[in-house]
């Protein structure tokens, strides 16, 4: 089984129910069976709580369209902590999503994220980061690998997924490199040759999961990564579903 | 993977000074590529990009392709650099059909007078104009050697000035490729050419196809720094072409534009 741990449902094609459709459309053609889907169609980087619970329900449609397909991680800002943490139980606690998704709204690290954090473990739900380490700036609260590294480190009952691997994979590596509980997902950036091969190297394969960031880039060129990666079949296999599988007890 | 031949238009060969590259060498290189059935590539030399002397890198390429008839080399100029035209003249005495430019690595832009003078002399030799638009993701650059992409204001009067000369654009993303097309008001000039190593997003080669023509879309995979699965699974898994899209994308295009070249100026 293929699984996408990093989907979205904003782009410009038709609505977000049109996108749905069409982007199973496209995974089919390329192998995936089942897809993380996580925001809506706001791009907010800072959502007030109506705006996170109008992306959610998005996602929420979605998996209730096609259950067999998309798996609902729950977006939250926690800047919004008491209506994160409701939102965590409206989700994932009472409704179909297992996982968590958090963007830029909060550095990750912050006091803010620990009862998100508590309630995660609660639920054995991991939590997705984006992360990114650019040289040419990052947004204000933009979180890099040294932040999820912070994080996990007090909360070593919570499974991480390093969203992007820090984009600069080659630093985002070594940040989160003795930290069992912080997989790495491969999606976002150029399918650069060789960046599967190091955070097998580095991490282990077990720790290593595919993305791909859709449809903002094309599930062909993150795949890439991994089918094109000078590893074993049997480490290609965990990267691209197994690893995930073992994440949210599929 | 395919029963269509493919030519890869942007492959590399050598160094990049900020990463160890595997599968660098001719026979890795053909190696790598062979594992998702390309057998022919069209190559450059990484290390000409930050050579000072960059013609240096010419007869160096040509010495690492001799005896490789899968490879084509594509040579370097700097039009910057004095006497660049004796780079091109020996790019000529070398046998390369075409020239690549890296603009922003060498300070100058496609809206330069330059880039014209660059483009009549190519076309006097009858060779074709690769610009590359990027290398590397600008996020991730060394710290002392930051260097944005290349704009394409200019381009479109550059093309159109110089008719008959073939132009490639290489490393060029959705965004550049899609404002050309607006810019050009759905009349692209003949003489201008896409490679789609870095198109991205969910069906967007196809979408890009749509944009800008088929016939100018040239197969291309930025290897051994991107790896080759990616476009062979966008073009062949991820969008849905029909065979002769995917003949004209893969090679026939590829062919044209050779077939067009002759001195004095190419026929595309």
């Amino acid at each position: 089984m293929v699984i996408d741990c990093h989907v979205h449902v904003q782009g410009n094609r038709g609505t977000p129910d049109d996108r749905m459709g069409y982007l199973l459309d496209y995974a089919d053609r390329v192998g995936i069976d089942r897809l993380c889907l996580s925001l809506g169609t706001s791009r907010d980087y800072s959502p007030d709580p109506e705006t996170f619970r109008r992306d959610n329900d998005m996602v929420w449609r979605a998996v209730e369209m096609y259950p067999e397909r998309y798996i609902g991680f729950c977006y939250l800002n926690p800047g919004y902590l008491q209506e994160s943490l409701e939102e965590i139980d409206r989700c994932i606690a009472d409704g179909p999503f297992v996982g968590i998704k958090l963007w830029v709204a909060m550095l990750c690290d912050q006091p803010n994220l620990d009862p998100i954090c508590e309630r995660a473990a609660e639920l054995g739900a991991p939590i997705l980061q984006h992360t990114w380490l650019k040289i040419t700036g990052n947004l204000q609260y933009e979180s890099t690998p040294h932040n999820v590294a912070n994080l996990a480190r007090r909360h070593p009952d919570v499974n991480f997924i390093l969203g992007h691997s820090g984009g600069n994979w080659e630093m985002g590596y070594r940040i989160v490199q003795d930290l069992p509980n912080v997989c790495a997902e491969v999606s976002g950036g150029d399918p650069e040759l060789g960046q599967t091969e190091m955070g097998v190297a580095m991490l282990g394969a077990e720790r290593i999961v595919y993305g791909s960031d859709a449809p903002g880039r094309s599930f062909a060129s993150q795949l890439a990564k991994v089918r094109g990666a000078d590893i074993t079949d049997d480490q290609r296999a965990m990267i691209l579903g197994g690893n995930m599988r073992r994440l949210l007890g599929l | 993977m395919t029963d269509t031949a493919i030519i890869d238009c942007n492959a590399n060969l050598g160094n990049w000074p900020f990463r160890r590259t595997g599968y660098n060498t001719p026979d890795a290189l053909l190696e790598r590529l062979a594992r998702v059935d390309i057998d022919r590539a069209w190559v450059t030399l990484l290390d000409a990009v930050m050579l000072k002397n960059v013609g240096a890198a010419n007869p160096w390429l040509a010495e690492m392709v001799a005896g490789y008839e899968q490879l084509m080399p594509v040579g370097s100029v700097n039009p910057t650099w004095p006497a660049w035209e004796r780079d091109l003249a020996e790019c000529v005495d070398l046998g390369f059909r075409g020239v690549r430019v890296n603009p922003n690595y060498h300070g100058w832009t496609l809206a330069d007078p330059i880039f014209g003078e660059l483009l009549a002399a190519a076309g006097e030799a009858g060779m074709f104009v690769e610009v590359a638009l990027h290398m590397t993701d600008e996020r991730h650059h060394h710290p002392l050697v930051m260097v944005p992409p290349v704009a394409v204001d200019g381009l479109l009067d550059a093309c159109a000035a110089h008719p008959n000369v073939a132009i490639v654009l290489a490393n060029v993303k959705n965004a550049p490729a899609s404002q050309l097309a607006r810019d050009a008001d759905g009349e692209l000039p003949g003489n201008l050419y896409f490679e789609l190593s870095h198109f991205e997003s969910v069906g967007g080669v196809q979408a890009l196809a749509g944009e800008l023509g088929v016939e100018r879309i040239l197969f291309g995979t930025h290897a051994p720094y991107y790896y080759p699965e990616s476009s062979v699974l966008k073009v062949f898994e991820e969008c849905d072409f029909s065979e002769p899209e995917l003949a004209a994308i893969t090679h026939q295009n590829a062919e044209r534009l050779l077939a067009s070249l002759q001195a004095g100026g190419s026929q595309p």
